[in-house]
């Protein structure tokens, strides 16, 4: 066994998953540091929980090395340092949330009393009820505190917040936050850029089987997101405000001059000094949405 | 293990609509078929021999093919991520389907004592009670592979076909004897044909009857076979199953 003190909580190097002709996992290298909060972003069917599955030991990769803390993901999931939330995976109707989180707790060697981990979950007030009576986001909190009953060092949690409202996903997220806040590791997958951007400190963007950027969520949303200047730019001709500094692109639709910058600022200064009679200037960051079209159109245009 | 295993028990007796049916159905057949069976010569305690059989065997299968709803939503997978091994997981339901098997032939037997008439020696009660219960080990194993494999929509097709043959052509109700020689072979191929062997050569012995067919060390021999083999069968397929139904 070597479980190296110094490793760190993941490590995944050329990992790849085929299934029949569907490359849904197509070699991807990921180090997540200790301490770290990362989201897995991307679309649904990008290999997010292809590769979740793989790294928590569910499902074995085609090629592929795995290290949690800097062993095995069995053995990783044996010795309860790693917490996980499948996204596939539910509870017995005929038992009680106490039962239930109880059962988990009794298969794991050193775990949080039941009831810590429903309150730290935030459903303590839940404990009596069987899971039949609960709403799918009750559920999903309920399946948090099982992930969190082996006291682990690294939390995997597969689309956490799906089947939540908005209550129960706010919620949901002080819970992980306080997680998180004792130094520990959380690894989450959302195709809500909204959670990555407010929940994790960095984001991998994954898009057909493979990662297309990774770094700190500000500098990953930078990198392709930019500001549009809008305005009335009367007698300019397409060419000549594409050449203007800081512009990246430019169209000219109903009269209206949009253009597409990396430096809002400078276009906009410059822009007034060459064309004193252009009015009505609007500057708009570049929707979330569009940014993630972006990312991910970029990967496809580089293929 | 033992803590799962408590679970799943406290799971099973609570669910006291499931372990009724599993006692009264056999209990059933059998008032309804001794008096049948007696008009035409066949002693009481050979049918209970057969329904006893029957009733531990569907109870040990049906715990077992359960499985495929827990496999279906989910649970399965929640397991895994725990150090619940999967030969623990799978010896904890074998476990309770053994558990869940014993009430019906425990039924049966008492029924055919006080109701039946029927009178064995202390041998023979243990043989009846224990070894048949006992001889049901391949079948909780065989509804676990059912459970591994056939998703919960279907599952009861199945698992009526399946206790359907293993009854009928098994010859828990009618005597093996009595078939055609081609439907007599395929028989003895079924693991019920034997654990009806066990069940008879009970009733026999409490009858004085000699030479009742195949001696029940051959059946324990052959439903020891059937445990290896299915007890690996079942272990290999959970094993390779992502779990992603």
């Amino acid at each position: 066994m070597n479980i190296h003190d110094g490793a760190p909580a993941l490590s995944v190097a050329g990992l790849r998953k085929t299934y029949g002709e569907t490359r849904a996992v197509d070699g991807i290298d990921l180090v997540v540091d200790r301490a770290e909060v990362v989201a897995l972003l991307g679309p649904n069917g990008a290999g997010k929980s292809t590769t979740i599955d793989m790294v928590v030991g569910l499902s074995r990769p085609d090629a592929g090395e795995i290290a949690v803390f800097g062993a095995s993901p069995h053995e990783a999931v044996r010795r309860g340092m790693v917490g996980v939330m499948p996204q596939e995976g539910a509870l017995l109707d005929d038992v009680t949330v106490r039962e239930t989180v109880a059962l988990i707790a009794s298969l794991h060697r050193t775990p949080l009393p039941a009831e810590e981990a429903l309150r730290r979950a935030g459903v303590a007030d839940l404990a009596g009820r069987r899971a039949a009576l609960l709403s799918g986001g009750q559920k999903q909190r309920v399946r948090f505190a099982m992930a969190l009953v082996p006291g682990p060092d690294l939390l995997v949690l597969d689309e956490p917040t799906a089947a939540m409202d908005v209550t129960a996903r706010r919620e949901f997220w002080q819970s992980m936050h306080a997680f998180a806040e004792t130094g520990r590791t959380v690894l989450f997958s959302t195709h809500y850029l909204e959670e990555a951007e407010a929940y994790a400190d960095r984001v991998v963007l994954m898009h057909a089987g493979r990662i297309v950027a990774d770094g700190p969520v500000h500098a990953v949303m930078a990198e392709v997101s930019g500001r549009t200047v809008t305005a009335t730019v009367p007698g300019a001709r397409t060419e000549d405000l594409g050449a203007l500094p800081g512009v990246t692109a430019a169209h000219v639709r109903d009269g209206r001059a949009e253009l597409r910058c990396t430096d809002s600022d400078l276009v906009v200064r410059e822009l007034l000094a060459r064309y004193p009679e252009a009015r009505d200037v609007e500057v708009a960051a570049l929707g979330l949405e569009d940014a993630f079209l972006r990312l991910t159109g970029a990967s496809e245009a580089v293929r | 293990m033992t803590g799962y295993l408590a679970f799943e028990i406290r799971r099973t007796l609570r669910d006291a609509k499931f372990l009724l049916f599993a006692v009264a159905l056999p209990v059933g057949l059998y008032l309804l078929m001794a008096d049948r069976f007696a008009d035409q010569g066949a002693p009481a305690s050979y049918v209970m021999g057969g329904v006893a059989a029957f009733g531990s065997m569907k109870a040990a299968l049906d715990v077992g093919a359960r499985t495929a709803v827990e496999r279906g939503i989910g649970w399965q997978r929640q397991l895994r991520l725990t150090p619940l091994s999967g030969g623990g997981y799978l010896l904890a339901k074998a476990s309770v389907a053994m558990v869940v098997a014993l009430p019906p032939v425990a039924g049966v037997s008492l029924v055919a004592a006080l109701v039946g008439g029927v009178h064995l020696s202390a041998g023979g009660w243990a043989l009846a009670v224990l070894g048949v219960w006992a001889g049901t080990v391949p079948f909780a194993l065989l509804g676990l592979l059912i459970g591994q494999f056939v998703g919960a929509q279907s599952l009861q097709a199945y698992q009526g076909a399946v206790v359907l043959v293993l009854s009928f052509v098994g010859g828990l109700f009618i005597p093996v004897s009595t078939f055609p020689d081609a439907l007599a072979t395929v028989a003895k191929v079924l693991p019920s044909y034997w654990l009806a062997q066990v069940g008879h050569a009970a009733a026999l012995d409490g009858a004085g009857g000699v030479g009742g067919g195949e001696g029940s060390g051959q059946a324990a021999l052959v439903l020891a076979l059937y445990t290896l083999v299915l007890g690996v069968a079942v272990a290999v397929r959970y094993r390779r199953d992502t779990a992603r139904a």
